[in-house]
């Protein structure tokens, strides 16, 4: 027998350890998401956004989980803090249910399904609109647990008061006060009283639309209220509900069956359930984290860093490169780098074909480098509109005004951050002196953005005209970038005039060897150029040649010469994928 | 004795003022600046602030004319209870507030020069309501029109763009409320892109109309309701938005081509007021006693632009205010009178206001073009409409390089109130001044029960009107007319 007790303890306990190792390692796996959760989440400090969230049903669970959000700046104490809530989920959870023995493994299962609902998101990330969302099911269904926990605790006959609080905590508690009712209802036969509690609670939505939501749209109250749905006005992925949906069914299944389920393996059966579900779910891709890295680091003026992650990164993203090409600026390194640490790029890793691109991901970062304040701060505050006043667009929003000397609005957008956990002491970086002449390289005109990537290429490509080194230096890149002989010509001319006596960068001496040479007759400037490049331009045709007259594909040419001339001008031209 | 009954029931905890302190002669830096400020008799209380940081403390003591004291004070801020207020502005009618002020930083107590509250015999209409909409760029989210009373501080919706909105890819969104004569019983707000059409309230009757007609270019846009008949005049624009690269104003908005009508409401007719192919009309408004149509026109380009695209000739379009008579029996309206010639001057004026005694228009005026409220050089100008008259200088009233626009005039023609991005030259507030015996006094901003509200808001207050009764439709109400 005491074998037998042994062996079972073994087994939950082990079960239990494997899967809060699992955990702690997907955090970790994840730590940048969570960081970038933070950095995207609004919490804004003060009675607007409270009085915003309170008049929703749920208000004050997604506003307490949007204030748990923010301590995802520092990831282990955000995850910390999740760890804790859903330990205590899987307590209180064994206790209102009363699970005993090898049944209260069964708790792992809802806590595996919050995992998987904070590390399926993807790109969501950048663009849903759910306030708190990180923690607020979490807290939620915590607080519908130890409800739960209580009410069993009580006499039979105050039951009925559990109904009508149920019925009264709509509000806060939105739908997890449904599950709280079938979880009772279920677990304590109800009696014929009780089933008035019931009924009402079937019409709680209603009532409380008619009492207190008067003015939000029937479906946002009455249709599971608080249940997170990933819907924009362009996007919309059913499949991230799944981990609330089987939340809610298991809550409801575990008492039903948790007397059946008390068999040696179901410990072992649960942990490697939640584990293989969290698993499948997860959303998996390197740059979609490398991209979230090296946002934080441009944010923060990291610029090596910015390039030691696009190092290591052999097929960038539009962002990444972007992000890269400003660190190769700030580190004065664009001309001799850029191609070698190649330009052309790959597209997301987007299943759900979301509409998420590099003007959510990194737009007002570049923008702000390049001296597009205006533009900066307008891309910041459309996707601030659209997505909250999160620590990102706030600090962006922030270092573009006080570029462009704002310091009434700096003021208010840094007493909004001040407000947060962790930015008491916030304030805008000094504006670099490259931000000061790119600003001024840029003429005022009045335009309409279509498309911020475009926009970005067509507005640096005409720096030509400026009487500013660094602007000459952007502007000639943008004309390779975009491989546009019309703008690269007088961008060269303008590039050798501020840079008189300076040596001629490699990738520029490539881009004038190969414009040279498709449109000779074009020909508008002499300047000497290194033997060695050219000789190695003439080796670049030759190998290009052999493989056509072997029959051999572009796309099978590009691969094949890759490792040879990947790092030059000519290669991006050819075969890479442009940015435009 | 009333009074002091009321202070002694109050449950709000009056601090002791500082025991020793160090005096010096400039004025409290509190937000808002309340210091010297003329307000009516039953304004909500005029809580502000030290700045956050710079002080740890802040103590008021207020001082009636017939020498009650109170003293008020939690943190850096000084919020007053509501009874305890309008008991100290009920005692002050006619005269002034002696308002105090110490405050603590780095444990010692500085006490200010006081300054007063001017405490004019006039109220104000009871309400404001206002559009709540992030500042304008191409996307947008919730927004609002709300209605404040401003005796207190009660603020609730009038309609939102989302209850209605049944298309989350086109979005909704609502503008341009309007009543008839400071009464709520006849009023409009417009519903575009989801569900779109114009909500008209008559007589308390809630109908959604399509404005659009064949012969005109686009469904009513600006409107003004006529004060006496069942009339709306509304401008027909085509508009478009675009962005400035590095200037400060940061957006242009302009209009393509607008046009005026008169929307009949008892029969749901539209008429062509005027429809010059050539120039811009907009910005209509009626004169209080219904007889004479304001409105703004822009004066011809010059020949070497007239066929250029406007977003190159955006900053050569400026517009003078005109006014058409109007009889009412025939619906019929006079020949243009140019009333304003902003053009001679090289400015462009817009949104013109009478003044409900006849005698004074008030207009925004800024360098060019009709969207003064992103223009930092837009102010506000009253002009006479009585020859024998002098215009009223309006420079306290205006701020320096922020826009000043949307004016109106209360019921009583004794309060301005203009809508104006002086905080940070992106978030527009509401602000009031007295305008008694052609003079102006300082403005102030609207009162918010925490100081810091204003900061903490991120939308703008767009196109405030008085209203002398709130809303009695609710939201809910107004959405059902979508069903239908």
């Amino acid at each position: 027998m005491n074998t037998d007790k042994k062996r079972q303890d073994i087994c939950i306990y082990a079960s239990l350890a494997a899967f809060f190792l699992f955990a702690v390692y997907i955090l970790y796996l994840n730590r940048e998401v969570l960081y970038t959760a933070h950095d995207r989440s609004e919490f804004l400090y003060g009675a607007p956004f409270f009085q915003t969230l309170m008049s929703r049903p749920f208000g004050l669970m997604r506003y307490v989980g949007a204030w748990l959000t923010q301590l995802f700046c520092y990831p282990a104490v955000g995850a910390s803090v999740l760890m804790a809530i859903w330990t205590l989920i899987f307590f209180v959870g064994t206790k209102a249910f009363r699970l005993q023995g090898n049944a209260s493994a069964l708790m792992l299962l809802p806590v595996a399904f919050l995992l998987t609902s904070i590390v399926d998101l993807g790109y969501w990330i950048y663009i849903s609109t759910i306030r708190g969302y990180w923690f607020s099911q979490s807290v939620g269904y915590l607080v519908m647990l130890t409800l739960l926990w209580i009410a069993r605790n009580t006499p039979r006959k105050w039951h009925l008061v559990w109904y009508i609080i149920a019925f009264c905590s709509y509000p806060v508690l939105g739908w997890f006060a449904i599950l709280f009712v079938i979880c009772l209802a279920i677990i304590e036969k109800p009696t014929w009283r009780e089933l008035l509690g019931v009924v009402l609670i079937l019409f709680a939505a209603g009532i409380w639309r008619t009492l207190l939501y008067s003015n939000m749209k029937s479906d946002d109250v009455t249709a599971l209220a608080g249940m997170p749905r990933f819907i924009t006005a362009s996007d919309c992925s059913e499949h991230l509900t799944i981990p609330f949906w089987l939340l809610g069914a298991v809550s409801v299944i575990i008492p039903l069956c948790s007397r059946y389920l008390s068999k040696a393996f179901v410990p072992m059966a649960c942990a490697v359930a939640g584990i293989a579900f969290t698993w499948s779910m997860m959303f998996r891709d390197s740059n979609y984290i490398d991209e979230m890295r090296m946002v934080r680091y441009a944010e923060d003026d990291k610029w090596q860093d910015v390039l030691d992650v696009v190092n290591e990164n052999p097929k960038p993203t539009v962002s990444m490169v972007m992000l890269e090409n400003v660190a190769l600026m700030n580190k004065e390194a664009m001309h001799e780098n850029s191609f070698k640490m190649r330009n052309d790029y790959s597209a997301i890793y987007n299943p759900d074909s979301l509409h998420v691109s590099f003007l959510e991901i990194a737009s007002p970062v570049v923008y702000y480098n390049y001296g597009l304040l205006n533009e900066g701060f307008r891309l910041a505050f459309e996707c601030a509109v659209q997505s909250g006043f999160s620590p990102f667009y706030l600090k962006a929003l922030s270092r573009c005004a006080y570029a462009n000397g704002e310091k009434a609005l700096v003021d208010r957008y840094t007493a909004q951050l001040h407000g947060l956990p962790f930015y008491s002491d916030w304030q805008p970086a000094p504006v670099t002196e490259n931000i000061r002449e790119l600003h001024r390289a840029y003429p005022n005109e009045l335009t309409g953005v279509e498309n911020s990537i475009s926009y970005l290429i067509n507005s640096v490509v005409f720096w030509y005209e400026a009487d500013s080194r660094i602007a000459s230096e952007q502007a000639l890149l943008y004309s390779m970038l975009r491989c546009d002989s019309r703008c690269f010509w007088p961008s060269l001319r303008q590039f050798v005039k501020q840079h008189e006596g300076e040596t001629f960068p490699t990738h520029a001496q490539e881009a004038y060897i190969l414009f040279m040479d498709k449109s000779p007759e074009k020909r508008r400037m002499k300047i000497p150029v290194s033997q060695e490049i050219y000789d190695r331009y003439q080796r670049f045709w030759s190998t290009i040649e052999n493989h056509v007259s072997r029959g051999k594909t572009l796309k099978e040419i590009s691969e094949m010469i890759c490792n040879d001339y990947g790092d030059t001008y000519w290669y991006y031209n050819i075969f890479g994928k442009k940015i435009r | 004795m009333g009074f002091a009954l009321m202070l002694l029931a109050s449950c709000v905890r009056h601090p002791d003022v500082p025991a020793s302190s160090s005096e010096t002669q400039s004025l409290p830096a509190i937000y808002p600046d309340y210091c010297d400020v003329t307000v009516p008799c039953n304004i909500a209380p005029l809580n502000f602030m030290l700045p956050q940081g710079e002080y740890s403390k802040c103590v008021a003591r207020v001082t009636t004319p017939d020498g009650q004291q109170q003293t008020y004070g939690k943190g850096v801020k000084v919020q007053m209870p509501e009874d305890e207020w309008h008991a100290m502005l009920d005692a002050s009618k006619g005269k002034s507030l002696k308002v105090e002020v110490w405050g603590e930083k780095n444990g010692e107590w500085t006490a200010f020069r006081p300054f007063e509250i001017h405490v004019a015999d006039e109220p104000i209409d009871e309400y404001v309501s206002y559009r709540l909409i992030d500042p304008t760029y191409v996307a947008w989210s919730y927004m609002s029109i709300s209605q404040r009373n401003i005796t207190t501080f009660e603020e609730s919706e009038i309609f939102n763009n989302e209850i209605t909105m049944n298309d989350r890819k086109i979005g909704q969104c609502i503008n341009c409320h309007s009543y008839q004569n400071y009464k709520t019983d006849n009023m409009l707000f417009h519903v575009r892109l989801s569900n779109a059409g114009t909500v008209i309230v008559n007589d308390g009757k809630i109908s959604k109309v399509n404005l659009k007609r064949d012969y005109t270019i686009s469904s009513g846009v600006y409107p003004s309701w006529h004060p006496a008949e069942k009339l709306v005049a509304f401008s027909t624009n085509l508009t478009r938005q675009a962005f400035y690269t590095s200037h400060p104003d940061k957006i242009e908005v302009y209009d393509l081509a607008s046009d005026l009508i008169l929307y009949d409401v008892n029969t749901d007719s539209v008429s062509v007021i005027c429809n010059d192919p050539d120039l811009l009309e907009v910005y209509p408004t009626w004169s209080p006693d219904g007889k004479s149509l304001y409105y703004c026109k822009s004066v011809p380009l010059p020949d070497e632009l007239a066929d250029k695209d406007i977003r190159s000739t955006y900053e050569k379009i400026q517009y003078n205010l005109y006014r058409r008579s109007f009889d009412v029996a025939s619906h019929s309206f006079g020949e243009e009178e140019l009333v304003y010639d902003a053009a001679s001057k090289n400015k462009s004026a817009t949104l013109p206001r009478i003044s409900p005694d006849g005698r004074y228009m008030l207009f925004a005026e800024g360098q060019y073009g009709c969207f003064h409220t992103r223009h930092g050089d837009a102010d506000i100008l009253c002009m006479s409409l009585d020859p024998s008259s002098p215009d009223i200088d309006l420079a306290i009233f205006n701020s320096e390089g922020f826009a000043d626009t949307y004016p109106s005039w209360s019921s009583s023609g004794r309060w301005i109130m203009c809508s104006s991005r002086r905080g940070d030259g992106n978030y527009s507030r509401l602000y009031f001044s007295y305008f008694h015996d052609g003079v102006v006094d300082k403005p102030f901003l609207l009162p918010q029960e925490d100081p810091e509200h204003n900061t903490y808001r991120l939308k703008c207050y767009n196109r405030p009107e008085f209203m002398v009764e709130p809303v009695k439709i609710s939201v809910d109400r107004f959405s059902r007319v979508f069903d239908k």
